[in-house]
């Protein structure tokens, strides 16, 4: 799964300004893109010289073998990420919670490492819990599978997975997330991005003070709007949100 | 993100959870069943322990791992206390089944996934309903002083249990009281800021201001449901058995008066005032009804069930009271009786048998003695409890107004014989509170409710569930007990007919109407 060649096509450059250009995002998304992009680089790196030194056995742990693709998705870090956002609906400070559980697991799980196979299922499944944590109010798993681009019952696995690999240390701590979002700003400063204040509302989630504008705004996505909605008098056909790009392998 | 080298050394000190399987463990019965989950009791293997396992079933597809299973977790796996209930751990059965590609590497959680709790003999509701119990003042004040001083350290620990009842109360064989089920609990940060749901809390303990739409809540929540236990076990019944929204809000009217800008600041701000407020001036009428209350009981319990949840009683103030510090003070857990341990599933033979007993002596036409009675606490003699006079009265009859079906702790199974009321010493025959969801299960800690239906439960568990109704689904101790909120949709509009997305929040679409 990890062959030499692979990754290198899909390591992109910092871009972080391209995410400011978006409106209307949270601006921990652009935060957060920046520095999974770098973790990934590195780590990618990393792959490529252990692959080197010890040709075919790479001494990569298994842990995160069920967040492995075939082959990288084509979607990029920043783009997955807004998707999510979009569809979803979460509040911005589940972005924050879900690179906390990553990054919990790189440490519960020291030998695994985030790359470009396994980013984007980490991404869907974790921001997926936090939200669950988080929001009291939030879409099913189903919603972030089709949003996701895995199917259901691969969103579920993977679920209890990330789960049972976080060892369910699934609680936030104010204290660490305001650490987090801390470490998540430094990180731009150092990336001369300059400084950019992460959402702090951990209290109080987005969609629970979704107001009458941010419902009109979901409701310019009539698919998700379907998606969620399994009323009978609903007799429209299933949303098209999953782009072919976007189906996994 | 740091990242560890490969070979690096794993510094996770305790082996994970999950990765025992529920093998190590030999289920010895179950002691609760539901819809969506059973409870077990077992015996650990290698050390013998008994355990309660719950049953994690992860039916729906499109939910994922239940949320309430998951917040339990999480919450269960940070609470370390005397009067909570442990979590020992999560075990999994991969199951015989290969996943429907038929591919090896399958579900290897497609079996089921258990918490593995500590064993606990009885819950408060279960215990309170047994044929014959009384319990002493010194046994209420120790029970009513663990269950605060449990709430205490979760408030303390920013995790608000927001169900708290009788059937959540787990009590063992030493006199131990731990709280459980924290499948509605959540983590809530000091200011208060946050919108939650207000669709939490059993119907009857559900405080007025959540009954109002309140979304931002505090600790106060849980107090409310205390005051509510408190003056269960002391009255001897439910104080608040609503069986909607409406008829919730109004009895607390009726006793703890209307609420209003004085008493209340800010209560006509809140969400569904308007459409709530009494018609008629209510006065508090709190100590007159409970009048035959201790002193120091009734001083309590007005600070608990204080309509404003800003000046409502903290646990730790409640702690304080001169209730427990003054005779006869909280007797020692250990110095209690023990009862004989048992559950749904034991007690429905049980019942069946005294059921036949009963008929049998109705053909003997001899006059069976009235056993499920629930006792007011032992007392000095004219302190009994004049049942309530006013408008309650004739909604709670001897006529059952809901027919749930067997819900209960050691309920008296409806039987043919109207008899007395439940509490012969305010000698008020067939009056006050015979409320109908006591009769039937035996309780016994274990709950047997699903994990919530998705979409909207009915309250008096009309929703097929067995043993459903406000007071968790036939005890529901470990918490699988039946879902609390009773409709989803508006305020109390019960309009919804979409699945919730999950019981936290239902539907976004019910909540705001998206398709209208």
């Amino acid at each position: 799964m990890l062959t030499g060649g692979e990754y290198s096509n899909h390591s992109r450059q910092l871009q972080p300004e391209t995410c400011q250009t978006e409106l209307n995002l949270p601006r921990v998304l652009c935060v957060l893109s920046s520095t999974l992009e770098k973790l990934v680089a590195r780590n990618e790196k990393l792959v490529h010289e252990l692959s080197q030194e010890v040709d075919g056995s790479i001494r990569i742990g298994k842990s995160l073998n069920a967040f492995h693709g075939v082959r990288a998705p084509s979607i990029s870090i920043p783009k997955y990420l807004e998707r999510i956002y979009k569809y979803t609906n979460c509040s911005p400070s589940c972005f924050v919670v879900g690179y906390v559980y990553i990054d919990r697991l790189t440490h519960l799980h020291p030998d695994s490492l985030v790359i470009s196979l396994n980013i984007h299922r980490l991404l869907v499944t974790s921001v997926m819990i936090a939200s669950k944590m988080l929001d009291d109010e939030h879409y099913n798993n189903a919603v972030y599978a089709r949003v996701g681009g895995v199917s259901n019952a691969e969103l579920n696995k993977l679920e209890l997975e990330l789960l049972f690999l976080l060892d369910f240390g699934v609680m936030v701590s104010s204290r660490v997330f305001e650490s987090y979002c801390l470490h998540l700003e430094k990180e731009m400063v150092v990336n001369g991005t300059g400084l950019i204040k992460v959402e702090r509302a951990l209290a109080s989630p987005k969609a629970m003070l979704m107001d009458e504008h941010d419902h009109n705004h979901l409701n310019h996505e009539p698919e998700i709007l379907v998606e969620d909605n399994n009323n009978s008098n609903q007799s429209s056909p299933l949303p098209q949100i999953l782009d072919s790009e976007l189906t996994f392998s | 993100m740091s990242i560890a080298a490969p070979g690096q050394l794993n510094v996770n000190e305790s082996p994970s959870w999950g990765s025992r399987s529920v093998d190590c463990f030999e289920k010895l019965e179950q002691i609760g069943e539901g819809t969506y989950g059973q409870v077990y009791m077992a015996k650990e293997i290698k050390t013998g322990e008994i355990v309660a396992l719950k049953k994690i079933r992860m039916d729906n597809e499109r939910e994922g791992f239940p949320i309430t299973a998951i917040r339990e977790i999480k919450i269960l796996k940070k609470l370390h206390h005397e009067n909570v209930i442990k979590l020992k751990e999560i075990v999994t059965s991969p199951g015989p089944e290969k996943d429907e590609q038929g591919r090896p590497d399958g579900n290897k959680y497609k079996g089921g996934i258990y918490m593995v709790f500590e064993y606990m003999d009885h819950d408060l509701t279960g215990l309170a309903d047994r044929p014959g119990m009384r319990f002493t003042v010194p046994q209420i004040k120790c029970y009513m002083r663990q269950l605060l001083t449990g709430l205490h350290y979760c408030h303390v620990n920013q995790v608000l249990h927001r169900d708290i009842k009788g059937s959540n109360l787990l009590i063992d064989n030493e006199g131990n009281l731990k709280l459980a089920d924290f499948g509605l609990a959540r983590s809530f940060s000091n200011d208060h800021n946050a919108n939650l749901t207000n669709r939490v809390i059993t119907l009857w303990y559900r405080p007025p201001e959540l009954l109002l739409g309140t979304t931002k809540y505090g600790p106060a929540v849980d107090m409310w449901s205390v005051g509510c236990i408190f003056a269960e076990l002391l009255h001897g019944k439910p104080i608040f058995p609503g069986k909607d929204e409406p008829e919730q809000l109004n009895k607390i009217f009726e006793l703890c008066g209307a609420p209003d800008e004085v008493n209340w600041p800010g209560v006509s701000k809140t969400p569904w005032y308007n459409q709530f407020k009494p018609t008629r001036p209510m006065k508090r009428r709190l100590r007159e009804v409970f009048r035959h209350f201790d002193r120091h009981a009734l001083e309590l319990l007005e600070r608990m069930l204080t309509l404003d949840p800003a000046q409502r009683i903290t646990a730790k103030d409640a702690l304080d009271a001169e209730y427990f510090w003054t005779d006869p003070l909280p007797c020692d857990p250990k110095s209690l009786p023990k009862y004989e341990s048992s559950h749904e599933f034991q007690t429905k033979k049980k019942r069946q048998q005294q059921r036949q007993n009963e008929e049998m002596a109705k053909r003997q036409k001899m006059q069976h003695p009235q056993q499920h009675t629930r006792l007011p606490p032992i007392q000095q003699p004219g302190q009994h409890a004049q049942m309530r006079s006013g408008p309650n009265q004739n909604l709670h009859g001897s006529q059952p107004q809901v027919a749930a079906g067997p819900s209960h702790h050691y309920g008296k199974p409806r039987g043919p014989s109207g008899g007395p009321g439940r509490y012969p010493p305010s000698g008020n025959p067939g009056g006050g509170y015979n409320h109908p969801n006591r009769g039937g299960q035996g309780g016994g800690g274990y709950g047997s409710g699903p994990y919530p239906p998705q979409g909207r439960g009915a309250p008096y568990g009309s929703s097929g569930m067995p043993g459903g109704g406000p007071r968790g689904g036939g005890g529901s101790g470990y918490g699988v007990g039946a879902p609390t909120y009773p409709q989803q949709g508006g305020p109390y509009g019960g309009s919804g007919t979409g699945r919730g997305s999950n019981m936290m929040g239902g539907n976004r679409n019910q909540q705001y109407g998206w398709q209208q």
